[in-house]
């Protein structure tokens, strides 16, 4: 076989969506042969682009001495870990110091930001609109359940192309090439959540606002219209921190946050209203709409428990788009979730994938359950301790990490805190050829019964009624 | 899966291997198996607490010879019973194989006449222990105090051997009847001292009101038949949040808990440090101690370490020496005292090398084999995952300014090592205020002596029941009736 064309490997390294056509069937047909050689020397480009532009991974690979990546697991030992995300010191929050946590963010990204302007800025929400307003980035953080926020410098670029992937991945059929209609689907978007916020998933709301309605209000229906304030999820986080250390008597909540308690309690008490508008807006003006709507299944199961309880059932198009997330484990859910969703959305099927916040995209389920693995996406299996890469041969079960070779902004090497199985020998009856994450996917400290902060919309409401809770509680 | 070991039931001097159930460890590699205790549960307890009677036909020199005994016979190399524990706890604990070994070997001292006498009489009394104490009120009443024996339960950590004899240790002098649980992360100690008791003081009133045995904590089937206050006065639990909190389901009205809860300890040194390199060394070596004895598995280890080097760049300059030398020392610990963790956190070392990529932040020395690590701020701030912080990794922190060195201290502070001297003499009527309950020489943390007060309480004194006997005599004491009928006189 031939060596890709340098042509070949920049288009499918900087647009594989045009790459392969705008097609899902083609990401998911390209020998494993061809497609491993592309990425072997596409990772191996976008190394060389990092390690000039990101001071983080210039300094771990000089530490390591690693100066080229030629085969997949040359790339492991320069993955990074969660905690990358998070590794700035809390207190420069506190103390407002969003220079220096632009100087941080700024080893971390590709682009420089070190002009950013952060000159009176005296929030997190504050410094996530100013890099918004002069950079290319378009940041996105956890709900830092466990004490700190992660923060991940994801581009605009990179959001755009999210969503249209998405689409792609939703309302194509695997076998069959694109039609106009399902390359540009007009849909609602049921949101069942925040309408907005600068939190992981709430900044997606965002997203996904502008790529399936182009940006049109009247087609985006969130659960509760209101706003989920950061510095409101970071009181949240730094009351639990305090409280594991004993210390929530010295607990600080900032002025300009503790000024706006009122405003933080009214939303909280619209809450219960909010979800019954909520409702008599689906069934009046959406029953039988195609609609687009994703959460996790938690979330999904509650609002259809709701909405049978109000007498709500089979609102939506058969062919809506329902996307949910990730592994079952762990969530406890009766055992007739499944038909209580069923039967309150009266949709035909609901599409799962798999991923991390760190990744460019999601890995959709096949008809056999299994997580086809994207393209441009090098998936990893390693020892579940020590990282080491296990055999890309056979069954093997073990920590997920990937290199995503679309990832611009920030590195595409990340270990996961999954526990994910791979047969690499698995040739998947349902014909796609990609190499797949089996079903069963369970977070290491799921499995060890330890908090953790993930990237989920599971905990925002609880969360943030938390820090309000407290803030009711204190005389400010 | 087989049974990598037994965890007998001793019944007051009777050894239960009978209805066996198993049990998973806490690395879940293995399991063990112990009598099912709900099938005993009834057992356990005393059928009176007139039982208690026999225990105080005991004189204090006989509980003293039968201490002594069992202290000789803890010979490691002799007994098999201590083999057996030693054995199982290399299975079920986190610690290394020398360090096991050294943690069985410093038992026998605790029982000596001396010490057992120096324990007794410091904590409690020995005049409170064998009788009544008299004293005199102002009011001319004659009183007479004894402390006297409860029915205790003990629920011991089991971060090595030692917590348990000491349980041992102070139920015996106090005349207690004793149910230990035993700790699955130590479940054989308890019972093997309780077994070599029954060896060199068979049917002795001390045997017959000891009981130790296994259960998994939060057994319902056990604990609420066990926990009430018709079989139980006291618990003393030591160890986990969750533990601890899950005990207190139980307390009600004579049923009490003597709390040892989790802790943290921390250290502060002073400016003095700095002085020149000999001394450096010399801080280095004892920071180094408190950090990584026994791997950092104890509440009195050293983690978060606040240093008045200053925060300029000669300060930190300061600080990042130290904090080199410290690493250098923790790594030449002998290993009965100190090893790389066997099971090291992951989520802990992903944080540390996270640490180590931000370097406008914070400096780290060693961690790259998970063998241990010392992290230094570049501020006036400990590492946000500084709660994490285990498998010798200590974090230390540059302060300008002493009043900072009070943020080191909080509700969750057990031990302070300080360094010199005179700083701690300067801290110690101010730290208490915050939560600090034991300041000691830079060291000294994990060298932890039985007779003085322990997590700001005095646990022994407190497993006594304080019984006051009154004497009134009406020609001294001026008795109620009689005001009463003065006040009738009156009127």
């Amino acid at each position: 076989m031939s060596a890709p064309t340098t042509k070949s490997v920049t288009e499918f390294m900087d647009d594989p969506i045009n790459f392969f056509g705008q097609s899902y069937t083609q990401m998911h047909s390209m020998s494993r042969a061809e497609l491993e050689d592309l990425q072997r020397h596409a990772m191996g480009i976008r190394f060389q682009q990092h390690r000039q532009s990101i001071e983080m991974v210039r300094k771990l690979a000089d530490r390591l001495g690693v100066t080229e990546l030629n085969e997949f697991n040359d790339v492991v030992p320069l993955m990074f870990s969660h905690t990358a995300f998070k590794s700035y010191p809390s207190a420069l929050i506190d103390k407002k110091r969003f220079d220096l946590m632009t100087k941080w963010l700024d080893k971390l990204t590709s682009y420089d930001i070190s002009n950013v302007d952060t000159q009176g800025c005296n929030s997190i929400d504050d410094w996530i609109d100013r890099l918004d307003e002069q950079t290319p980035l378009q940041v996105i953080t956890s709900s830092g359940t466990t004490g700190t926020i992660s923060i991940l410098p994801k581009d605009k670029r990179g959001a755009v192309e999210g969503m249209v992937l998405w689409k792609i991945c939703l309302f194509q059929t695997f076998g069959q090439e694109p039609t106009d209609k399902e390359l540009n689907p007009s849909v609602d978007v049921i949101w069942p959540n925040f309408a907005s916020g600068k939190l992981g998933h709430l900044r997606i709301a965002q997203m996904i606002k502008q790529g399936f309605t182009g940006g049109d209000e009247s087609k985006f229906h969130p659960l509760y219209p209101g706003s989920v304030e950061t510095d409101l999820m970071f009181l949240a986080s730094k009351m639990r921190a305090a409280a594991t250390r004993g210390e929530l008597d010295r607990l600080e909540i900032d002025p300009a946050l503790a000024a706006r308690k009122d405003e933080f309690i009214a939303m909280q008490m619209r809450q219960p209203q909010e979800l019954d508008a909520f409702f008599v807006k689906i069934t009046e003006k959406l029953r039988g709409k195609k609609v687009f709507m994703t959460s996790a299944y938690p979330q999904m199961y509650e609002i259809s428990k709701a909405g049978l309880q109000r007498g709500v059932r089979n609102v939506f198009a058969k062919d809506s788009a329902v996307l949910t997330g990730g592994g079952m484990k762990g969530v406890a859910l009766p055992d007739n979730f499944m038909d209580v969703i069923m039967e309150f959305l009266g949709v035909n099927k609901i599409q799962q994938g798999y991923g991390f916040s760190e990744s460019s995209t999601f890995h959709w389920a096949c008809e056999e359950g299994r997580y086809h693995v994207m393209p441009w996406v090098i998936p990893f299996v390693l020892n579940p301790d020590t990282s080491e890469p296990l055999p890309r041969t056979g069954r093997q079960t073990g920590r997920a990490a990937v290199y995503d070779i679309l990832l611009r902004a920030h590195w595409g090497g990340v270990i996961s805190g999954d526990e994910v199985t791979i047969d690499w020998d698995q040739r998947c009856p349902c014909g796609r050829t990609s190499v797949a994450f089996e079903k069963d996917i369970i977070r290491y400290s799921e499995k060890q019964g330890v908090e953790d902060d993930r990237i989920t919309c599971a905990a925002t409401q609880e969360v943030h009624n938390e820090a309000i809770d407290f803030m009711k509680g204190v005389d400010l | 899966m087989s049974a990598a070991y037994t965890v007998p039931l001793f019944l007051r001097g009777l050894v239960v291997t009978d209805d066996l159930v198993s049990f998973g460890t806490r690395s879940g590699a293995v399991q063990f198996q112990a009598p099912d205790m709900a099938k005993y549960v009834d057992r356990l307890p005393l059928k009176s607490p007139g039982e208690m009677s026999d225990l105080y036909r005991v004189s204090f020199d006989e509980i003293l010879d039968v201490l002594e005994a069992v202290g000789e016979a803890l010979d490691f190399d002799s007994n098999t019973h201590l083999q057996e524990a030693y054995e199982a706890s290399l299975v079920a604990n986190v610690l290394p194989p020398e360090m096991m070994r050294n943690s069985y070997q410093v038992l026998r001292p605790l029982f000596t006449r001396d010490h057992v006498l120096e324990v007794a009489d410091t904590q409690v009394g020995l005049d409170y222990l064998n009788g009544w104490v008299p004293h005199r009120l102002s009011d001319g009443r004659e009183l007479r105090v004894r402390a006297f024996g409860s029915r205790v339960l003990h629920i011991p950590a089991g971060n090595g051997g030692l917590v348990s004899a000491v349980t041992i240790l102070r139920s015996v002098i106090t005349r207690c009847d004793t149910i230990i649980k035993a700790p699955s992360n130590d479940p054989l100690t308890a019972i093997a001292i309780a077994r070599t008791l029954a060896d060199v003081a068979p049917g002795h009133p001390i045997t017959k009101h000891m009981v130790v045995g296994y259960w998994k904590g939060g057994d319902l089937a056990v604990e609420e038949v066990l926990y009430q206050p018709q079989h139980i006065e006291k618990i003393i639990a030591w160890g986990g949040l969750a533990s601890v909190k899950h005990v207190t389901r139980y307390i009600q009205p004579g049923l009490e808990l003597i709390a040892l809860d989790p802790k943290r300890s921390a250290t502060i040194i002073g400016a003095e440090a700095f002085t020149d390199e000999p001394t450096m060394r010399e801080v280095a070596k004892r920071a180094a101690i408190d950090i990584g004895v026994a791997n950092q598995e104890g509440c009195a280890n050293a983690r978060v370490i606040y240093t008045l080097s200053g925060t300029d760049d000669a300060g930190l300059a300061k600080a990042n020496k130290l904090g080199e030398m410290i690493y250098s020392e923790l790594v030449e610990l002998p290993p009965f005292i100190s090893t790389p963790p066997r099971y090291p956190n992951r989520d802990l070392f992903e944080r540390l090398e996270s640490s180590r990529m931000t370097e406008d932040f914070y400096r780290v020395f060693g961690g790259e084999q998970r063998e241990g690590a010392i992290v230094v701020s570049q501020f006036d701030e400990p590492v946000d995952y500084a709660p994490m912080l285990s498998g010798r990794v200590a974090n230390i922190v540059p302060v300008d300014d002493i009043d900072q060195v009070t943020r080191a201290v909080n509700a969750y502070t057990q031990t302070i090592g300080i360094y010199p001297e005179s700083l701690k003499h300067q801290l110690r009527e101010t730290l208490p205020l915050f939560g600090a309950q034991r300041l000691t020489s830079l060291g000294y943390a994990c060298s932890v002596a039985i007779a003085m007060p322990q997590d700001a309480i005095e646990p022994i004194r407190r497993m006594c029941k304080w019984i006051v006997d009154e004497e009134c005599d009406p020609e001294v004491v001026i008795p109620l009736w009689r005001l009463g009928q003065q006040v009738k006189v009156r009127q």
